[in-house]
């Protein structure tokens, strides 16, 4: 049996073959895993495989499409890899600026005990150059009107746009990752999104596995 | 006596200094104590201040410092400020060479590590090279000089160079159409310094010709590593 996993830095998806999300704090220390991406997934693998090729070839298997944009948008990071008529035409990874994206947002959710699926997107929003900045943009809004929900969902707006410019404000992007399970991050995002959940790393960690094992005649 | 340089001064000034020890101010010059902080803003890129440090770690009797467009407004402003604020002695050049002296090391088979290290050196001690040309370099990779040099790591041998570091070893450090020229069928990274003014030409020329921009401030990240080994790997530069 093949053991996958795409280590993120607060949530890690293993594939046994049944599909196993964990909070990454709460990982077995000892973890040793067939095929990994991700977080210290040198240490955590027998073969460790770039996160943005994973995406690659996670979006190649899923998406029927010559032309796409897929995006992952994880707890501190926002990843893309654009094709063009079948061909790798771009790539991304912001990890420094604009960081803090889906973490911050699970932090808001759980301390104001929001449900960001009961919330609408806003009128308007913060500019969220990153997590930090943004959250003090919450507390002074609070301040100000005492809404809850509406400063979250401002913040919330913010780093969707922030993703949208990140990304070469396209048309459509397909989606990747644990935002895909948020209604109002994607409803905030001004372009068609077609979300693909939290195990498109480990498909495409599947993909490369099926590849290897073609090229070796297995 | 000390002399330090910065940039890449005109040849017959750097001949008349050429007995002196000659000491590359944007080069890595090991362990200095980092004193930009207090006097630079943050917003400075890494090879300004490094100029910086060394500048003042290193306390040359003499800087020539080239403050033409072959280097850049922050260059130009920090050569006052050495002066003026630190009372150092500068020698101001603007190197307005068009005479060239052709590219054999950006087009050999070498590695990048020793590509950058024989075109850096050739200024404090010039050399004619006979180099095998690469015919088919799998990569190209535009920029200036790089503050972290484990970046040369991530290419194949080969690898093409293009940008100012083209200009520098061919002595036209202000020419911008070689600056600006790619070939087109080379899967090519532009790489600038974050906060420098050539990220403009990286964005832009990665754009035209579907390379790959990154800007780095400083030390390598995770992220620009990360996108480097994707971009050669899904570009079919590296298996």
């Amino acid at each position: 049996m093949t053991v996958f996993a795409d280590f993120g830095s607060t949530w890690s998806k293993v594939v046994d073959p049944s599909v196993k999300i964990i909070k990454t704090k709460e990982l077995p220390r000892d973890i040793i895993v067939d095929f990994a991406c991700g977080h210290n997934s040198e240490n955590k693998s027998r073969r460790c495989v770039n996160e943005l090729i994973a995406l690659s070839e996670g979006g190649l298997r899923l998406i029927d499409e010559k032309d796409f944009l897929l995006v992952d948008v994880g707890s501190r990071d926002i990843k893309y890899v654009l094709y063009e008529d079948s061909q790798f035409a771009e790539t991304g990874w912001n990890q420094e600026c604009g960081a803090s994206q889906g973490f911050a947002i699970e932090l808001l959710e759980m301390y104001y005990g929001l449900d960001c699926n009961q919330l609408d997107p806003p009128g308007e929003c913060y500019p969220v150059p990153c997590g930090l900045i943004g959250i003090s943009r919450i507390f002074d809004e609070i301040i100000k009107t005492g809404d809850e929900r509406m400063a979250v969902s401002r913040f919330i707006k913010g780093i969707a746009l922030n993703v949208y410019h990140f990304t070469g404000k396209p048309k459509k992007m397909y989606l990747s990752g644990g935002l895909c399970e948020n209604r109002l991050f994607i409803e905030s995002l001004p372009c068609e999104v077609v979300p693909l959940g939290r195990l498109v790393l480990i498909e495409g960690l599947k993909e490369i596995y099926r590849k290897d094992n073609r090229s070796q005649g297995l | 006596m000390k002399v330090g340089f910065v940039g890449y001064p005109p040849d017959k000034i750097m001949e008349e200094y050429r007995s002196e020890d000659l000491v590359d101010l944007d080069n890595d010059l090991g362990q200095v104590e980092e004193r930009d902080d207090l006097y630079l803003p943050k917003v400075s890129c890494s090879v300004i201040k490094r100029v910086f440090n060394n500048a003042l770690a290193i306390r040359p009797q003499k800087i020539i410092f080239d403050v033409g467009e072959g280097k850049c407004d922050s260059g130009r402003f920090l050569s006052w400020i050495l002066r003026e604020h630190f009372g150092m002695e500068i020698v101001e050049t603007r190197n307005v060479n068009r005479k060239s002296h052709g590219t054999v090391i950006c087009d050999s088979r070498l590695s990048l590590l020793k590509k950058f290290d024989l075109i850096l050196n050739n200024i404090v001690e010039p050399k004619d090279y006979n180099l095998t040309k690469e015919p088919h370099p799998k990569a190209g990779f535009w920029s200036v000089p790089c503050w972290d040099k484990r970046i040369f790591d991530l290419f194949p041998d080969g690898t093409k160079i293009f940008g100012w570091t083209r200009c520098f070893e061919n002595s036209t450090p202000e020419d911008l159409e070689l600056e600006c020229h790619v070939d087109k069928d080379i899967p090519t990274v532009f790489y600038a310094q974050t906060f420098c003014s050539k990220n403009i030409l990286a964005k832009n020329l990665a754009r035209v010709y579907k390379g790959l921009y990154v800007d780095c401030d400083g030390r390598m990240t995770a992220s620009v590593r990360a996108q480097i080994e994707a971009f050669m790997y899904l570009r079919g530069a590296v298996k």
